[in-house]
């Protein structure tokens, strides 16, 4: 009798595991060594959350990770969860039909931790195709030490970030400047300078061209040249002296002879890690055009989550995405690591936690208080537009060209590149307008 | 007394010049012993603090395995690829070099023309020829093709080098009664060892690098060799610890450096015969 009941007991056991067929799924992503742990660890705890799933994770660095994932996706072996960026969206699913639709696993992604907002960065065509981690936007942050060195408070204005080129100048020697700017910097530097007087977005996707007038690029341009002679940032040839480096690895960056940064919320950590020891990077007060309505910002997601169209478990994916934004130990996993969470679930979870804030962190709180409706056309950052503009920045940079035919140039030559990029009847990237 | 005044002149200036080719090596693994914030701010490459911390994370690595299993993963590709190339390039070599084929101006023409044909072009139809075969995510893609004298240059290499000694040697092993595969191997391979030994260590370097092929045929990280290994916690939004990279690189550096040394005497001349009696 007792046989037969052990018998039973096990007979039951195994029906009931196999009534949950074990799933595999496959996740990729790219990122540096924290972002590896953190990842490694949630899955760990997510297949102890659901025994039947098991993720293999498929990473690597920054560098080859795009052409990676345009061949699988190519190949058609693309994993089922995948990391990708904003800009990808247009690359892979133009019709919304590249990832899937989010809003259809409604019921197991908890949607309602993230804003209509931000489910609009990642809405192709009425189709939810990625979720995003982090909203990231540039702003200020100076070197507080050098600062406090050359005797002055950190420039809560146009007028006095301008006002402390000179003063560098003369208290702490010609090799101290108030801001470090590579190319990609400037113009994003020059775009919000002209966006705060226009209120309008640089791309005009519609239309095909810039919404900027030539005597709006000649502003930018003037712009460029006046940071220069007002020692606010080093002269081109001279930051280029110092090599082709990454921006944290600039050495007087490093050093903190150049004082300040225009970055990205999600990414500035990286610039205050390799600051010289005992150096402090700060956030300033956002600086605003006299009657400017608008702050110019660039907001966009930093990075985000979708799920292969054509995965053959999607429940279980959509469980995965689940677990990776709105998960107590995921998030606490994750921290502040790739910027400030998006979906409120997790920023919840930090807050309650009590992690100290970050400048990152601060950057966004910041971001939310400042007027950013205007937002800005995907193809700003299309590669083609973006080096188009720094190739006529640094030819006037290096003095090749004149300010005025910069100007003049960054209005034909950009609008050439634009007609020719947003190809007519093409569907448009994610976009949305930005508001609280 | 002129000729040691020459002498020294002549070290003094190959020293220097060597001291400055051989300075971002050096830097290299100097930086493997200095604190992370020390790499960018200072040139030389005497670190000021030293620590071993770059070399005890850079093995532990940020991924579930050590850096040794990526070590051996590069062998694991790296062994089989140089052992086929040398074996399918020598044939094909002899092939070319000694046989009257029909159409043999035109493939030798063929074989040149891949060599000028950049390796990204195929990447695709590649990838998705080994989906077909089920070989993705396998070492197979790897070193397989290489099976089938895929490098032009190689194949080149070794014609011109055969074709600098005289086929009478080869002639008179004929007439001895060998066939032609006895030919090439009691006659042929002896003689173009050189040859063959620079095969071998070009294939080795070259594989120890190659970054796309793996980035695109492997996606298990356990299974991922050095270079990607490397290139693993190198990111755009967060600060890179570069010396555990640099520290990782020096032993990376070790079998390459380790074989060029023990076969340079074949290596040189290899390289050396084939460029100028060609």
């Amino acid at each position: 009798m007792k046989r037969f009941l052990v018998a039973c007991l096990l007979i039951l056991t195994s029906i009931g595991v196999s009534a949950e067929e074990e799933v595999h799924l496959r996740m990729s992503w790219w990122g540096g060594n924290e972002v590896h742990r953190a990842y490694l660890t949630s899955l760990r705890k997510f297949e102890e959350k659901y025994p039947h799933i098991k993720v293999k994770a498929e990473y690597t660095g920054w560098v080859g990770h795009l052409e990676r994932l345009t061949t699988q996706i190519a190949g058609g072996t693309a994993p089922d969860v995948m990391q990708v960026n904003w800009n990808w969206l247009v690359l892979f699913s133009r019709d919304g039909r590249g990832f899937q639709d989010l809003n259809t696993l409604g019921n197991l992604i908890d949607l309602s931790q993230f804003d209509a907002d931000a489910r609009a960065t990642g809405t192709v065509h009425g189709k939810l195709n990625a979720l995003p981690v982090t909203m990231t936007a540039r702003v200020f942050y100076f070197n507080a030490t050098t600062f406090a060195k050359a005797g002055l408070p950190v420039p809560t204005t146009w007028d006095e970030l301008f006002a402390a080129g000179p003063i560098f100048r003369e208290r702490l020697g010609e090799d101290y400047y108030p801001l470090a700017l590579n190319f990609l910097d400037v113009l994003a530097l020059c775009r919000t300078w002209l966006v705060q007087r226009t209120s309008a977005q640089l791309v005009n996707e519609d239309r095909r061209q810039l919404n900027a007038t030539e005597a709006d690029t000649a502003e930018m341009a003037a712009f460029y040249e006046r940071l220069v002679k007002e020692h606010v940032i080093a002269p081109a040839p001279i930051r280029a002296s110092y090599g082709n480096v990454a921006e944290q690895e600039l050495r007087p960056w490093i050093t903190g002879r150049y004082a300040g940064t225009f970055y990205w919320t999600s990414a500035v950590g990286k610039l205050a890690e390799t600051l010289q020891p005992g150096q402090k990077l700060v956030l300033a007060p956002y600086p605003m055009r006299t009657g400017a309505s608008d702050a110019g910002l660039f907001y966009k997601p930093g990075m985000m989550v979708a799920i292969n169209s054509k995965t053959k478990h999607p429940k279980e994916a959509a469980l995965l995405l689940d677990f990776i934004f709105n998960d107590a130990f995921a998030v606490e996993a994750f921290g502040l690591q790739r910027g400030l969470p998006v979906s409120k679930a997790a920023v919840a979870i930090l807050e309650a936690k009590g992690l100290p804030r970050t400048i990152g962190w601060d950057g966004n709180t910041q971001v939310s208080t400042l007027p950013h409706r205007v937002g800005e056309s995907g193809y700003f950052e299309h590669p083609r537009v973006r080096d188009g503009f720094i190739d006529i920045l640094e030819s006037l940079g290096f003095g090749r060209i004149s300010t005025a035919e910069a100007g003049r140039r960054m209005h034909t030559d950009v609008n050439r590149i634009l007609e020719r990029v947003i190809r007519p009847g093409r569907v448009k990237p994610a976009e949305a307008t930005y508001g609280d | 007394m002129n000729a040691t005044l020459s002498a020294t002149l002549r070290y003094a200036v190959l020293i220097l010049v060597g001291f400055l080719m051989l300075y971002p090596l050096l830097w290299m693994v100097g930086g493997a012993f200095k604190p992370n914030h020390e790499i960018f701010s200072s040139i030389g490459f005497i670190p000021q603090e030293p620590t071993l911390e770059g070399f005890t994370k850079g093995w532990q690595t940020s991924t579930e395995y050590s850096f040794g299993r990526y070590l051996l993963n590069t062998f694991a590709i790296i062994v089989p690829k140089v052992a086929v190339t040398v074996v399918s390039s020598v044939l094909v070599a002899f092939g070319f070099a000694r046989f009257n084929v029909p159409g043999k101006r035109v493939l030798f023409g063929l074989l040149i023309a891949t060599i000028l044909l950049p390796k990204s072009v195929l990447l695709v139809p590649q990838y998705l020829m080994f989906r077909e075969m089920g070989w993705l995510d396998t070492f197979m893609p790897l070193y397989v093709p290489s099976a089938f004298a895929t490098e032009g240059f190689f194949v080149f290499m070794i014609i011109q080098f055969m074709r600098s000694f005289p086929r009478e040697m080869e002639e008179a092993a004929v007439m001895d009664g060998c066939n032609s595969f006895q030919v090439l191997w009691h006659v042929v391979v002896p003689v173009i060892m050189p040859a063959i030994v620079s095969v071998a260590l070009f294939q080795f370097m070259w594989s120890m690098n190659d970054f796309l092929s793996p980035l695109i045929y492997l996606s298990s990280v356990e299974k991922y060799p050095v270079a990607l290994a490397l290139k693993l916690s190198i990111d755009v939004t967060e600060a890179t610890s570069w010396n555990q990279i640099l520290a990782m690189s020096t032993i990376a550096l070790a079998p390459s450096l380790i074989l060029f040394f023990a076969a340079q005497k074949y290596f040189v001349e290899g390289i050396t015969v084939g460029a100028v009696k060609g």
